[in-house]
């Protein structure tokens, strides 16, 4: 079981400026379009931590506060894949997540993560797990657990009456549409999550420890440590996702900005220590609906834009190398004349992690209609 | 009205003679009068049942829908209210410190004039930043209040709908909860009235200026955040936006004939010019030597407009219109689309009956809200043409209650007063998913079950049953031991908490119950001790309330 590839989708949600979390920092369209406080800079105090293997062209860093990531990106574990997204037009950040997450037109049912599980064979106790309080769109039409610390699953936890409801449910909510689904699926992932983490003795739930310490007072931190301890115990576990919101930044972009690649960096690189033998299995991808504009508005943030940048982390894939075609920022290379234009559709490196990674043979009915030809993430 | 120990002795004296009392209890006709109530206020409870027997269906709404937003008993209710404030002695480091605070105080923000919330804002002003955000937090803690005690049900189920609708997340930043509970009156007055002035009125309420940037939009390039969600969640609706298909403004039907039926890209950047100025009255630097003055209200600022002409769903919007005119036009327009009336009747529709509302009600419904566009009770209007379609009697109650409105309807129904000394409800809440006035997206809540009925959400109603009615969960001082008899057989206590959960909808046994704790002989009047009362009470209200006939309206 431990050996079987899994796959981890955390999802930026609001629209990260892929421009100010890997910069094209010398680009002089660039440079020209922007100020200077949501560029990442070459010199001085503030510069970015310079990538090597990406553009000859053009001198790409990494955003000041995402020494993490460079740290990663160097070991080799990390790819990048700029100007990466949605090729229709949408700036909505409700149609831009809902078409990447299902990823099919109509006609398919549920999202691209749902219709990757339902071609796994049954018997897996805990598949997926989505870490929030609601299923995201990618895993609709599964049965995906969801919760926000495994603990949460445990009906009527340490209560004396906890038997007596179970047999009260397990009776009771007979034809009822989607509240008896979830009230049979509260009885079976309880029962096997007790058998996990409670202990009689403390009449608690054990806490997670993790193997190596996360941050303090970072969102990012109890999520991944809720997928991390999901692997290490062995459930079966091949599916986590994680959404990390407040990168919608209209204004006074700086500042929020950094903090949130703060997180998402010290957290991540946290919990890929914390994971230790188990990265050899573990994919992880980092996406978010849309980028940003390339001018920014009068109010220090830049509004809804178009092509952005996907990370992928995992040692299976050769790391340390910018993927896909840069299509520059000159007034002509841009969507609309006003946004990075996406030049590699999300679904292409989506595409090859299930191929090569999850060894899924077929793919058609995840991306029904779409043929991928892979960037070379894993070669 | 009976004293509390009257009530009592004459249940005590009622459960001794009879194994199944039907006391101070109005019964109504059958399981469609209580899901009748449960679709249109925040849970059925004895007042509502009584009220709907007297008047009736028809007169109950009528009722309802004439209520004023102005409720003495719930003022009075707000005026004991308190709110938790509780924090460690601080320095910011630059401007002063502060001393630790740990007390109980009344929810007065609610009732400040704004331009006495503004200094909050002022960062020269040392304080804790729990002080910057009480007034939202006690608008939070008021709504519970007002779900549970509200005399005008349907205004505050409409509010809770409109809320959600223009969303604002009150606790993004000091800025939006500050204001917040001006925007919260907004919502509630205008939660039955003409959604045109609502438009206006929310376009101007400075929480919604901050939440969604326009506070910040000036000429130019103007802040987008604000024109799109005008677009995309206020009034078309997503449904549509047609970008990918509609390259340009003359490729959207319609357009050339004088009103796009859909919006594009180039129409969300023309709203944002229109809207350019719309800001609030915080002392923020205009220009050189001119500051807005601090209000805390809508403050328009002629020199951030961008006055050139627009054009807008296909309209054409001539250059230097006076001031506000652009914005206002936008917003007559909108108000007045078939499409705004299509997308916001079947959201109506999908809060009041269904997830997924039949198209031919939703056009039914439509054709009402565009009719009365220029009533100021539009939307009761709206309202009432739901509650009276041949669907509301025909569709089963298949609508979830979200976590809020299980936790609302657990009170209303059980009868104890709120008094919530402090927020442990709201984290519970969020435990659940549901953050009240705090919501993440600015979508505001998901209204389907399916996003609602995760194990772990079910699970945390569970608890909700459990303890909702406990000491620690700190929401009400009031004892179920209080609310029904003291020695009645344990089968007259499942009747009496039955009838007040489920109405006369209920018929689920609790033999397992009685089992468990140990009730041989179910009709025999019980003496036990009020701890061990309350223990038992609070478990059969759990086991009620974990059913689909509570879960489900």
């Amino acid at each position: 079981m431990a050996s079987e590839p899994r796959l981890v989708v955390i999802f930026l949600r609001g629209g990260c400026d892929g421009l100010a979390l890997v910069s094209p920092a010398s680009d002089p369209d660039f440079i020209a379009a922007r100020p200077e406080a949501l560029r990442v800079l070459r010199t001085g105090d503030g510069a970015g931590h310079a990538i090597g293997g990406a553009n000859a062209d053009v001198d790409f860093r990494f955003h000041l506060q995402a020494g993490p990531l460079a740290d990663l990106y160097r070991a080799g574990d990390l790819s990048l894949i700029h100007a990466c997204g949605l090729t229709e037009a949408t700036r909505s950040h409700f149609e831009a997540e809902q078409r990447i997450e299902r990823s099919a037109q109509a006609g398919a049912e549920g999202g691209w993560l749902g219709r990757w599980l339902k071609t796994l064979p049954p018997g897996a106790d805990l598949p997926a797990i989505a870490v929030g309080t609601a299923l995201p769109g990618s895993l609709e039409g599964s049965e995906a657990a969801v919760a926000e610390e495994l603990g949460n699953l445990i009906l009527a936890q340490g209560n004396w009456l906890a038997p007596a409801l179970q047999a009260r449910i397990a009776a009771g909510f007979g034809n009822h549409g989607p509240v008896q689904a979830s009230m049979q699926q509260l009885l079976v992932l309880s029962a096997m999550i007790s058998g996990r983490i409670w202990s009689d003795s403390d009449g608690a739930v054990r806490p997670y420890a993790p193997a190596h310490a996360y941050p303090d007072d970072n969102p990012l931190s109890a999520p991944l440590m809720t997928v991390a301890q999901t692997f290490k115990l062995e459930m079966g576990t091949r599916l986590a996702t994680v959404d990390m919101g407040g990168w919608d930044t209209h204004v006074r972009q700086a500042g929020d900005f950094g903090q949130n690649v703060d997180w998402l960096s010290t957290a991540l690189m946290a919990f890929w220590r914390d994971l230790g033998p188990l990265q050899a299995d573990t994919s992880v991808v980092v996406m978010t609906e849309f980028g940003r504009r390339l001018r920014s508005n009068t109010g220090g943030g830049t509004d809804h834009g178009r092509g952005s940048v996907m990370m992928v982390l995992g040692p299976q894939a050769r790391g340390g190398r910018m993927l896909g075609r840069w299509p520059g920022l000159a007034h002509d290379a841009l969507e609309e004349g006003a946004d990075l234009a996406v030049t590699t559709d999300y679904r292409v490196p989506l595409a090859e992690i299930l191929t090569t990674h999850m060894k899924t043979a077929d793919l058609s009915p995840i991306f029904p209609g779409f043929a991928a030809r892979p960037i070379g993430l894993f070669g | 009205m009976l004293t509390r120990r009257a009530f009592h002795q004459r249940l005590v004296a009622l459960a001794l003679t009879t194994a199944l009392p039907r006391v101070a209890m109005a019964t109504t006709g059958g399981a469609t009068d209580e899901v009748f109530l449960n679709r249109l206020t925040f849970g059925a409870n004895t007042a509502a049942r009584d009220d709907l027997h007297r008047l009736g269906r028809t007169g109950w709404l009528d009722a309802q829908l004439a209520m004023p937003v102005s409720d003495a008993g719930l003022d009075r209710r707000l005026r004991d209210a308190r709110l938790h404030m509780s924090y460690a002695a601080g320095d910011d480091g630059e401007y002063g410190s502060w001393p630790a605070v740990d007390e109980m105080r009344p929810l007065s923000m609610l009732t400040t004039d704004p331009a006495g919330l503004v200094p909050l804002l002022n960062f020269t002003n040392a304080m804790d930043y729990s002080e910057r955000t009480r007034p939202a937090n006690e608008v939070i803690v008021a709504s519970l209040i007002r779900a549970v005690h509200a005399k005008a049900q349907l205004r505050e189920v409409m509010t809770q709908f409109w809320h959600n609708h223009f969303h604002v997340n009150a606790l993004k930043d000091e800025t939006t909860a500050v204001f917040f509970p001006g925007h919260d009156a907004v919502i509630r007055d205008h939660a039955l009235g003409n959604f045109r002035s609502m438009l206006g009125a929310v376009a101007r309420s400075p929480a919604m200026l901050y939440y969604l940037n326009n506070a910040d939009s000036t000429a130019s390039p103007a802040n987008e955040n604000f024109a799109r969600e005008l677009l995309e969640l206020h009034t078309l609706g997503a449904e549509h936006y047609v970008n990918d298909t509609a390259p340009h403004w003359r490729d959207v039907p319609g357009a050339r004939d004088g009103l796009a039926q859909a919006y594009i890209d180039q129409d969300v950047y023309e709203v944002a010019r229109a809207f350019t100025g719309w800001s609030v009255g915080d002392g923020r630097t205009i220009s050189d030597g001119v500051d807005a003055p601090r209000t805390g209200r809508f403050h328009y600022v002629e020199a951030w407009h961008d006055p050139y002409q627009k054009r807008i769903l296909g309209v054409e919007f001539p250059p230097n219109q006076a001031p506000r005119a652009d914005a206002e036009q936008v917003m007559d327009i909108l108000a007045t689309h078939p499409g705004t009336a299509r997308f916001v009747c079947r959201k109506i529709i999908r809060r009041l009956l269904a997830d997924d509302p039949d198209p031919a009600m939703i056009d039914r419904i439509a054709a009402v809200f565009l009719a009365h566009a220029d009533a100021s009770d539009q939307i009761a209007q709206v309202v009432r043409a739901v509650v009276n379609d041949p669907l509301f009697d025909a569709t089963p109650p298949e609508k979830f209650r979200r976590p809020f409105e299980f936790l609302a309807g657990l009170y209303r129904a059980t009868g104890v007063d709120l008094t919530i000394p402090n927020q442990d409800f709201d984290w519970a809440l969020g435990q659940a998913g549901w953050r009240q006035h705090s919501y993440g997206p600015p979508t505001g809540h998901p209204d389907r079950a399916d996003r609602w009925s995760s194990a772990s959400t079910m699970a945390r109603m569970v608890d909700f049953a459990l303890y909702a009615h406990d000491d620690w969960f700190n929401c009400t001082t009031t004892r179920l031991s209080d609310l029904a008899p003291e020695r009645a057989s344990f089968d007259a206590l499942a009747e009496f908490w039955r009838e007040r959960l489920l109405g006369a909808a209920g018929a689920d046994s609790l033999d397992d119950l009685a089992t468990v704790f140990g009730i041989d002989d179910r009709s025999a009047p019980m003496a036990l001790e009020p701890d061990d009362l309350q223990g038992l009470y609070s478990s059969i209200v759990a086991f009620l309330a974990i059913s689909p006939a509570f879960i489900l309206r």
